[in-house]
């Protein structure tokens, strides 16, 4: 990460869920340009360390630092207003509001933001994300993998330096996964960041530069996805596969 | 002419104030009271329907509304207007405070504190009655000195208007939109940056003061303020009116609110019976039409005129990521 500039850091991150220690003195710092794969058994800590990350859960241990600024007990609003974006396990929209009304929401949270502009700008994701025939419905009523879609998309409106997505191929039919592979390459080519988590490691292989592995609430690997899958750690926690 | 509904709304409000003097001083009277329940309830759909924070302290702000106004003109001999004033701006205040204290409350753990305040809030006025004249009422000075109605029936139309003016302004701004997403999902609208407790104290805050608004003005019609005006049933007759309407919608709620006080009226033979005939109307509503009854219709007349949907443009582009972020 020489040269590139430091968006979020994790340091020492420790958080626990009663005497269940989800994460355990992590370390993870995501560098401009990223395209991160994070993958680990079931309960390895990988969602709480998103959580984490983006605001929605205090540490209790350790800090986390975005774009140089240290964020101890900072709402999740103003992770957003920083430029961290994230989707969520189970997919979470604004399900009796339109598609276009779901991604008119972050972009009018920016500074400045106007109404007129802001519509623009949706439509252009929309269309992008293969979504523009579905701008006025319910959120609900799309299927899994267009709601998936939509998640991205209303992250792209916050005009994000990075991206959480949480198992963003969970449940997703194969050619909308390769859709949503092709358009997070895409954003990456165009200057994004991502942090990706899931179990798909096909997916996960095709997509990531670097690769990292969580374990039992603890970071056991970080690199280049050739050396971590050589690494016995590795291979250890995922014995079986 | 996506200007008809309106078109169509003012009109009618025109024609209906301009024969409001030929209502008998009865109907005056059910008008004037609907119309204050109108003003509950498009302010308290705001917090239940549009942010989804269910309370059932409504009531209970009505009630410090019209109290604040009437006692502080009894001890500062201010000018109604300003003690009216004065109860919106404590209620605002008091809602902002319930609303910070109920920030990580939501569905049966806000009902429950709510109603917690509601009961204490009636009881002090019940108990202090140095204060408040207790049971027996506090006299309030009325806002028109004239013998007829009239003036009461344009004064509650003109707080309805300006009411649902400002309320429909927020629900239409980018505001609206927070309030929302938060009754959608608080933890993805955070995600979005929404300041979901900003927006949430303030709806409070906002919807209390409405009911501050609404409480002075009938404090300053009734001529007197008992701690009945907070209490339970009141509650009660407001969520059946705006569930009834629709509470989503600030329009369905006020019309729920008017259909609701006009068939209590029409329905006065059956006595008690009226209020278990409502009851039934509300559970059916909730199992058939949880949007309202009356949110059909206003759809309906909301199509009058609507263009239709004009297509999108194609050639999709990569957008590209705006420098400095």
């Amino acid at each position: 990460m020489s040269g590139r500039a430091e968006l979020v850091r994790g340091a020492g991150v420790v958080k626990r869920f009663g005497g269940i220690v989800a994460n355990d003195a992590v370390d993870l710092v995501v560098a401009e340009g990223d395209l991160i794969g994070l993958i680990g058994p079931n309960g390895s800590g990988k969602t709480t360390l998103i959580n984490v990350l983006t605001g929605h859960l205090e540490p209790d241990g350790g800090e986390v630092v975005v774009r140089g600024a240290r964020m101890g007990g900072r709402a999740a609003h103003v992770y957003a207003g920083l430029g961290v974006a994230r989707t969520f396990q189970l997919t979470q929209l604004f399900g009796r509001m339109t598609v276009l009304e779901n991604m008119l929401v972050p972009g009018l949270t920016r500074p400045r933001s106007a109404w007129d502009e802001v519509v623009r700008r949706a439509h252009r994701y929309l269309e992008f994300l293969s979504l523009a025939g579905v701008a006025q419905l319910p959120a609900k009523n799309l299927s899994g993998g267009q709601q998936k879609l939509l998640e991205l998309g209303r992250c792209l409106m916050l005009e994000p330096a990075v991206l959480f997505l949480d198992e963003p191929f969970a449940g997703v039919h194969p050619r909308l996964r390769d859709e949503l592979i092709t358009r997070i390459r895409e954003l990456h080519q165009g200057g994004r960041t991502f942090v990706v988590v899931d179990h798909d490691m096909e997916s996960i292989l095709r997509l990531s530069r670097r690769l990292v592995v969580m374990a039992r609430g603890r970071k056991i690997a970080d690199g280049a996805p050739d050396a971590v899958r050589a690494d016995q750690a590795v291979l250890a926690a995922y014995a079986g596969l | 002419m996506r200007w008809l509904p309106s078109a169509i709304l003012l009109v009618a409000a025109a024609l209906a104030l301009a024969n409001a003097g030929r209502l008998s001083s009865y109907w005056m009277h059910v008008a004037i009271i609907a119309m204050y329940y109108a003003i509950l309830a498009a302010s308290w759909s705001l917090l239940a329907g549009y942010v989804g924070l269910f309370s059932l302290s409504h009531v209970a702000f009505a009630s410090i509304g019209g109290y604040t106004s009437a006692l502080l003109i009894q001890w500062r001999h201010l000018p109604i207007p300003v003690g009216m004033l004065a109860g919106v701006l404590v209620c605002g205040a008091l809602g902002g405070a319930i609303g910070w204290v109920c920030l990580r409350m939501s569905g049966p753990y806000l009902a429950i504190f709510t109603l917690g305040f509601s009961e204490i809030v009636r009881i002090t006025i019940s108990t202090e009655d140095d204060v408040t004249a207790g049971m027996a009422g506090l006299h309030t000075d009325g806002l028109f000195t004239a013998a007829t109605r009239l003036p009461y029936v344009y004064a509650a139309f003109a707080l309805l208007a300006v009411s649902l003016l400002l309320m429909g302004a927020l629900v239409r701004s980018r505001w609206g939109l927070f309030l929302r997403a938060i009754r959608e999902d608080e933890q993805a609208a955070a995600a979005s940056g929404v300041a979901v407790a900003r927006c949430r104290i303030l709806a409070f805050a906002i919807a209390s003061g409405f009911a501050g608004l609404a409480g002075g003005f009938y404090a300053h019609y009734i001529g007197i303020m008992t701690p009945s005006v907070g209490d339970l049933d009141e509650m009660a007759k407001l969520v059946v009116m705006t569930v009834i309407g629709g509470m989503e919608r600030l329009p369905t709620a006020v019309g729920g609110a008017f259909v609701v006080q006009v068939l209590l009226e029409l329905l006065r033979e059956y006595g008690q019976w009226r209020l278990p005939i409502f009851g039934v109307i509300l559970l059916l509503t909730m199992r058939f039409a949880r949007n309202g009854l009356i949110t059909p219709f206003w759809l309906q007349f909301l199509r009058l005129g609507e263009a239709r949907v004009s297509a999108l443009p194609a050639a999709p582009t990569l957008p590209q990521k705006e420098p400095g972020t």
